[in-house]
């Protein structure tokens, strides 16, 4: 290991940090806009079910570099509104994890069968109690997986932010490369602690997996 | 107060036809290469060697847990510094194709898990040799099978391809940031590049559905 490199470990660690930080809000934001976008696509009005498909789809089909790009700077010259790097980069990562996330409430919300919605309809039980009552209770354990899988994207993805200038951990080995000039020990650390992050997330998500499936 | 226009940004418009099909060939590549990588992850990962199990298993868990980003700045400027001086498109190849490849291997591991072992073994006592085994047998369900993966993969490709853009391959991301510098139009480089993407994208989805059924025809149909 370069002993140029190896005195900035903490300046890494932050960045980890930081990254960690701004990927779990837009997984928070994104979980709540897609269970909207979700609910949405599984209603019986049309207008509002392809509203959310061509939501789900324009924010599944924009490389995210461009939904940062078009966030920080596009929006700041449109509307005069001077947002920072990590407004900017909150407002596109949970545009993306709240497209995946709607993906994932729908299948976890068609996952109960149509026979349940109507035996709880033919006891009387109105729209909302039936969400509330049978089908979330039940669509949460389908969600969960993927939902792991949505967190370990969006922190793949807040490495984007770099190029809007937010300092998290892609960022912060961009700036020791440029002092130290160099580059392979730099970013072989950068991507070793991403690694450790998203692999130990797997894990613990497959661990969460076998404890609520046995839950009953 | 910011006026919308296009026309402020139509001297730009003569290059975007090559930004896009650079975009498509450095997607096609890469389309082309990771299906190769994929195929032989993942006959590593279903080997009887347990050194290449672990190889192609650890191949996949390595690079689908690193950003794409990270992959291409360690292609790009990693590569370098040890002595290995590779252009900013091949390094993108590399690094898109590194990337796809671990998911192809998912792929095409899925498609094989899918066909019972008593099928192998069906054929073979049947007189098939290896070749009819996997024409006849294997091929036609595992294509089943992965046809609608691949489609979500070929549009993760195209959007990877965008990354290509930070180490200066002038696709359409790249034309993107390069109209919005010069013009100060951020948001129609931006609409314009986000629509085109939209686009390309949707195209793959729409072929994915065509081909999803035409195979679903009839089971048995070829």
């Amino acid at each position: 290991m370069n002993p140029h490199v190896a005195q900035y470990w903490l300046v890494f660690l932050k960045g980890a940090g930081i990254t960690l930080w701004i990927s779990w809000l837009a997984l928070i934001l994104g979980g709540l806009i897609g269970a909207v976008i979700g609910l949405a696509r599984t209603s019986r009005w049309r207008v509002l079910e392809a509203a959310a498909l061509v939501y789900t789809e324009v924010f599944r089909s924009i490389p995210p570099l461009i939904l940062f790009f078009g966030c920080f700077y596009g929006v700041s010259y449109a509307i005069n509104l001077d947002l920072s790097p990590f407004g900017a980069a909150t407002i596109a990562l949970t545009a993306v994890a709240s497209a995946f996330m709607s993906e994932v409430v729908r299948a976890g919300i068609e996952s109960v069968g149509r026979g349940q919605w109507e035996a709880a309809q033919s006891s009387g039980m109105r729209y909302w109690q039936i969400q509330r009552y049978v089908v979330w209770p039940q669509a949460i354990r389908v969600m969960l997986p993927p939902s792991v899988g949505v967190y370990i994207s969006t922190l793949k993805d807040s490495s984007l932010a770099s190029v809007i200038g937010y300092l998290e951990l892609t960022k912060s080995g961009m700036l020791i490369r440029e002092t130290t000039g160099v580059s392979f020990d730099v970013f072989l650390i950068v991507a070793t602690l991403y690694f450790v992050i998203n692999y130990s997330i797997s894990l613990g998500g497959a661990a969460l997996e076998r404890r609520f499936w046995f839950v009953h | 107060m910011y006026q919308f226009s296009l026309r402020a940004i139509s001297t730009y418009f003569e290059p975007l036809p090559y930004a896009i099909a650079m975009t498509l060939w450095l997607s096609l590549q890469t389309i082309v290469l990771s299906t190769i990588v994929g195929i032989v992850g993942a006959l590593c990962r279903r080997s009887d060697s347990l050194l290449l199990r672990f190889l192609g298993g650890a191949y996949v868990e390595v690079l689908r847990n690193i950003p794409l980003l990270v992959v291409i700045y360690l292609v790009f400027f990693g590569l370098a510094q040890i002595g290995i001086r590779v252009d900013n498109f091949n390094s993108a190849l590399i690094a898109l194709t590194l990337n796809a490849g671990a998911y192809m291997t998912e792929i095409f591991r899925g498609g094989l898990i899918a066909i019972p072992r008593g099928q192998y073994l069906a054929a073979l006592s049947q007189g098939m040799t290896k070749l009819q085994l996997y024409r006849y047998v294997v091929l036609p369900q595992v294509v089943r099978v992965i046809y609608a993966p691949l489609g979500n993969l070929f549009i993760g490709i195209i959007i990877g391809s965008s990354l290509s853009a930070v180490i200066g391959v002038e696709e359409l991301a790249n034309w993107m940031f390069y109209v919005g510098n010069e013009s100060f139009r951020y948001m129609e480089s931006f609409l314009i590049a986000g629509l085109v993407y939209v686009g390309l994208a949707q195209s793959v989805n729409i072929g994915r559905i065509v081909t999803g059924r035409a195979l679903m025809r009839a089971p048995g149909a070829r």
